[in-house]
Protein backbone atom coordinates (compact mmCIF):
# COMPACT_ATOMS: atom_id res chain seq x y z
CA UNK A 1 0.00 0.00 0.00
CA UNK A 2 1.20 3.57 -0.63
CA UNK A 3 2.13 6.18 1.66
CA UNK A 4 0.41 9.68 1.86
CA UNK A 5 1.79 12.09 4.88
CA UNK A 6 0.08 15.30 5.37
CA UNK A 7 2.21 17.61 6.48
CA UNK A 8 -0.13 20.91 9.01
CA UNK A 9 1.71 24.03 10.51
CA UNK A 10 -1.75 26.74 11.61
CA UNK A 11 -3.35 25.72 14.52
CA UNK A 12 -7.01 24.95 14.42
CA UNK A 13 -9.88 27.18 13.22
CA UNK A 14 -7.31 30.06 11.65
CA UNK A 15 -7.89 28.22 8.45
CA UNK A 16 -9.38 25.64 7.00
CA UNK A 17 -6.24 23.43 6.34
CA UNK A 18 -6.86 21.27 9.26
CA UNK A 19 -10.31 20.72 8.31
CA UNK A 20 -9.12 19.87 4.43
CA UNK A 21 -6.12 17.56 5.98
CA UNK A 22 -8.80 15.95 7.25
CA UNK A 23 -11.29 15.25 4.36
CA UNK A 24 -8.93 14.53 2.18
CA UNK A 25 -7.21 11.83 4.64
CA UNK A 26 -10.43 10.37 5.12
CA UNK A 27 -10.95 9.85 1.55
CA UNK A 28 -6.95 8.66 1.09
CA UNK A 29 -7.81 6.05 3.90
CA UNK A 30 -8.84 3.56 1.74
CA UNK A 31 -6.37 3.01 -0.71
CA UNK A 32 -2.91 4.79 1.32
CA UNK A 33 -1.50 4.40 4.67
CA UNK A 34 -1.99 8.23 5.86
CA UNK A 35 0.68 9.72 8.01
CA UNK A 36 -0.13 13.57 9.41
CA UNK A 37 2.84 15.31 10.83
CA UNK A 38 1.88 18.33 13.39
CA UNK A 39 4.10 20.88 13.25
CA UNK A 40 4.47 24.57 15.09
CA UNK A 41 1.38 25.90 15.67
CA UNK A 42 -0.71 22.44 14.88
CA UNK A 43 0.12 20.80 17.73
CA UNK A 44 -2.08 22.71 19.03
CA UNK A 45 -5.06 20.69 16.90
CA UNK A 46 -5.34 17.76 18.84
CA UNK A 47 -5.88 19.71 22.17
CA UNK A 48 -8.54 18.00 24.53
CA UNK A 49 -11.71 20.15 25.36
CA UNK A 50 -12.11 22.31 22.58
CA UNK A 51 -15.77 23.80 21.84
CA UNK A 52 -16.05 25.30 18.74
CA UNK A 53 -19.68 27.45 18.55
CA UNK A 54 -19.65 27.57 14.60
CA UNK A 55 -17.03 24.96 13.10
CA UNK A 56 -16.76 21.54 13.20
CA UNK A 57 -13.96 20.21 16.13
CA UNK A 58 -10.70 19.95 14.03
CA UNK A 59 -9.51 17.57 16.92
CA UNK A 60 -12.37 15.33 16.77
CA UNK A 61 -11.97 14.81 13.32
CA UNK A 62 -8.03 13.94 14.08
CA UNK A 63 -9.08 11.42 16.82
CA UNK A 64 -11.43 9.91 13.81
CA UNK A 65 -8.79 9.19 11.47
CA UNK A 66 -7.00 7.97 14.26
CA UNK A 67 -9.36 5.43 14.78
CA UNK A 68 -9.49 4.36 10.77
CA UNK A 69 -5.88 3.67 10.91
CA UNK A 70 -3.91 7.08 10.30
CA UNK A 71 -0.95 8.04 12.07
CA UNK A 72 -0.62 11.52 13.52
CA UNK A 73 2.46 12.60 15.33
CA UNK A 74 3.13 16.07 16.93
CA UNK A 75 6.45 17.61 17.25
CA UNK A 76 7.82 17.45 20.60
CA UNK A 77 9.75 21.51 20.64
CA UNK A 78 6.66 22.62 19.23
CA UNK A 79 4.23 21.21 21.70
CA UNK A 80 6.38 21.41 24.67
CA UNK A 81 6.70 25.03 23.77
CA UNK A 82 3.10 25.05 24.25
CA UNK A 83 2.23 23.49 27.26
CA UNK A 84 2.19 19.45 25.76
CA UNK A 85 4.31 17.79 27.71
CA UNK A 86 5.08 14.01 26.52
CA UNK A 87 4.72 11.00 28.94
CA UNK A 88 4.27 7.56 29.33
CA UNK A 89 1.61 6.32 26.74
CA UNK A 90 -2.17 6.00 27.92
CA UNK A 91 -5.24 3.68 27.88
CA UNK A 92 -6.27 6.06 24.64
CA UNK A 93 -3.23 5.83 22.27
CA UNK A 94 -1.61 8.87 23.43
CA UNK A 95 1.42 10.08 25.04
CA UNK A 96 -0.18 13.67 26.17
CA UNK A 97 -2.68 14.29 28.72
CA UNK A 98 -3.90 17.21 27.07
CA UNK A 99 -4.49 15.65 23.98
CA UNK A 100 -7.03 13.34 22.33
CA UNK A 101 -6.94 9.66 22.12
CA UNK A 102 -4.64 8.33 19.02
CA UNK A 103 -2.83 10.98 18.58
CA UNK A 104 1.09 11.09 20.12
CA UNK A 105 4.02 13.68 20.86
CA UNK A 106 6.83 11.91 18.58
CA UNK A 107 10.03 13.44 17.97
CA UNK A 108 10.45 15.59 14.30
CA UNK A 109 12.77 13.15 12.89
CA UNK A 110 9.51 11.54 12.60
CA UNK A 111 8.76 13.74 10.03
CA UNK A 112 11.93 12.66 8.16
CA UNK A 113 11.03 9.08 8.37
CA UNK A 114 7.81 9.85 7.14
CA UNK A 115 8.71 11.96 4.20
CA UNK A 116 11.13 9.69 3.24
CA UNK A 117 8.73 6.48 3.22
CA UNK A 118 6.29 8.54 1.57
CA UNK A 119 4.81 8.14 -2.06
CA UNK A 120 3.02 11.57 -1.71
CA UNK A 121 3.55 14.29 0.43
CA UNK A 122 1.22 17.34 0.73
CA UNK A 123 1.88 20.49 2.82
CA UNK A 124 -0.64 22.54 4.14
CA UNK A 125 0.61 26.18 5.45
CA UNK A 126 -0.37 29.75 5.18
CA UNK B 1 10.70 11.01 -1.42
CA UNK B 2 14.14 10.82 -2.26
CA UNK B 3 14.40 14.80 -2.07
CA UNK B 4 12.77 17.58 -0.36
CA UNK B 5 12.18 20.96 -0.93
CA UNK B 6 11.48 23.22 2.02
CA UNK B 7 10.20 26.29 0.72
CA UNK B 8 10.58 29.51 3.14
CA UNK B 9 8.79 32.94 2.05
CA UNK B 10 8.54 34.03 5.96
CA UNK B 11 11.27 36.84 7.35
CA UNK B 12 13.19 35.71 10.40
CA UNK B 13 11.95 36.42 13.90
CA UNK B 14 8.69 37.68 12.98
CA UNK B 15 7.67 34.27 13.81
CA UNK B 16 8.42 30.60 14.30
CA UNK B 17 8.41 29.69 10.86
CA UNK B 18 11.99 30.06 9.34
CA UNK B 19 13.48 27.98 12.94
CA UNK B 20 10.61 25.68 11.93
CA UNK B 21 11.71 25.10 8.11
CA UNK B 22 15.60 25.15 9.52
CA UNK B 23 14.85 22.53 11.99
CA UNK B 24 13.10 20.60 9.70
CA UNK B 25 15.88 21.06 6.50
CA UNK B 26 18.19 19.74 9.19
CA UNK B 27 16.27 16.88 10.02
CA UNK B 28 15.81 15.28 6.86
CA UNK B 29 19.55 15.52 5.97
CA UNK B 30 20.19 11.80 7.29
CA UNK B 31 17.78 10.59 4.80
CA UNK B 32 17.35 13.08 1.58
CA UNK B 33 18.53 14.99 -0.62
CA UNK B 34 17.66 18.44 1.04
CA UNK B 35 16.77 21.69 -0.55
CA UNK B 36 15.82 25.05 1.43
CA UNK B 37 14.68 27.68 -1.15
CA UNK B 38 14.08 31.37 0.08
CA UNK B 39 12.14 33.35 -1.41
CA UNK B 40 10.50 36.59 -1.13
CA UNK B 41 10.93 38.12 2.66
CA UNK B 42 12.39 35.28 3.90
CA UNK B 43 15.31 35.98 2.29
CA UNK B 44 16.58 38.71 5.06
CA UNK B 45 17.70 34.76 6.64
CA UNK B 46 20.72 34.91 4.86
CA UNK B 47 21.62 38.76 5.66
CA UNK B 48 25.26 38.98 7.38
CA UNK B 49 25.71 40.27 10.67
CA UNK B 50 22.61 39.77 12.16
CA UNK B 51 22.26 39.96 16.06
CA UNK B 52 19.14 38.52 17.63
CA UNK B 53 20.22 38.82 21.19
CA UNK B 54 17.94 41.67 22.05
CA UNK B 55 15.09 39.84 20.59
CA UNK B 56 15.89 36.50 23.19
CA UNK B 57 15.80 33.76 20.16
CA UNK B 58 18.99 32.10 18.32
CA UNK B 59 20.55 33.94 15.73
CA UNK B 60 19.11 32.24 12.75
CA UNK B 61 21.50 32.72 10.04
CA UNK B 62 24.16 30.65 12.30
CA UNK B 63 22.55 28.36 12.24
CA UNK B 64 21.60 27.97 8.57
CA UNK B 65 25.30 28.73 8.40
CA UNK B 66 25.98 25.89 10.16
CA UNK B 67 24.88 23.15 8.43
CA UNK B 68 27.31 23.62 5.80
CA UNK B 69 26.03 20.67 3.76
CA UNK B 70 22.58 21.88 3.57
CA UNK B 71 21.81 23.36 -0.06
CA UNK B 72 20.56 26.63 0.25
CA UNK B 73 18.56 28.52 -2.81
CA UNK B 74 18.07 32.63 -2.66
CA UNK B 75 15.83 33.57 -5.28
CA UNK B 76 18.17 36.69 -6.22
CA UNK B 77 15.17 38.60 -7.51
CA UNK B 78 13.30 38.73 -4.11
CA UNK B 79 16.71 40.28 -2.71
CA UNK B 80 16.45 42.94 -5.44
CA UNK B 81 13.41 43.73 -4.67
CA UNK B 82 14.21 44.25 -1.01
CA UNK B 83 17.32 46.12 -1.54
CA UNK B 84 19.56 43.21 -0.68
CA UNK B 85 21.38 42.62 -3.44
CA UNK B 86 25.09 43.88 -3.11
CA UNK B 87 24.80 43.72 0.63
CA UNK B 88 26.89 41.18 2.58
CA UNK B 89 24.88 37.96 2.71
CA UNK B 90 25.88 34.11 4.63
CA UNK B 91 28.70 32.44 2.30
CA UNK B 92 26.58 29.02 2.42
CA UNK B 93 24.43 30.02 0.13
CA UNK B 94 23.44 30.02 -3.96
CA UNK B 95 21.85 32.64 -5.59
CA UNK B 96 19.68 31.49 -7.99
CA UNK B 97 16.93 33.30 -10.70
CA UNK B 98 13.15 32.38 -10.71
CA UNK B 99 13.34 29.94 -13.56
CA UNK B 100 16.43 27.92 -11.56
CA UNK B 101 14.80 28.46 -8.04
CA UNK B 102 11.12 26.89 -9.92
CA UNK B 103 13.35 23.97 -11.59
CA UNK B 104 14.88 22.99 -8.35
CA UNK B 105 11.33 23.14 -6.87
CA UNK B 106 10.06 21.05 -9.54
CA UNK B 107 12.52 18.67 -9.44
CA UNK B 108 12.03 17.88 -5.75
CA UNK B 109 10.25 14.82 -5.22
CA UNK B 110 7.70 17.17 -2.52
CA UNK B 111 7.80 20.48 -1.21
CA UNK B 112 7.06 21.67 2.05
CA UNK B 113 6.19 25.42 2.69
CA UNK B 114 6.67 27.32 6.01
Amino acid sequence: MKTLTIVLTDGPYISEYAEIACKLAENALKRYHVNIFLYLDAVHIPKKGQNPSFFTCAGELLTGLAEKGAVIRACARCAAARGYIAEEENENGSNCKNYLPGIKISSLYELSEMLSKSDRVISLSR
Amino acid sequence: MKSVFYLLDTAPYGSEKAFGALNAAAVSLNRMQVTLGIYGDGVYLVAAGQDSRKLGVPNLSDILYSYGELRVLVHEPSLFERGLFGETLIETVELVDEEDFLESMESSDCVIRF
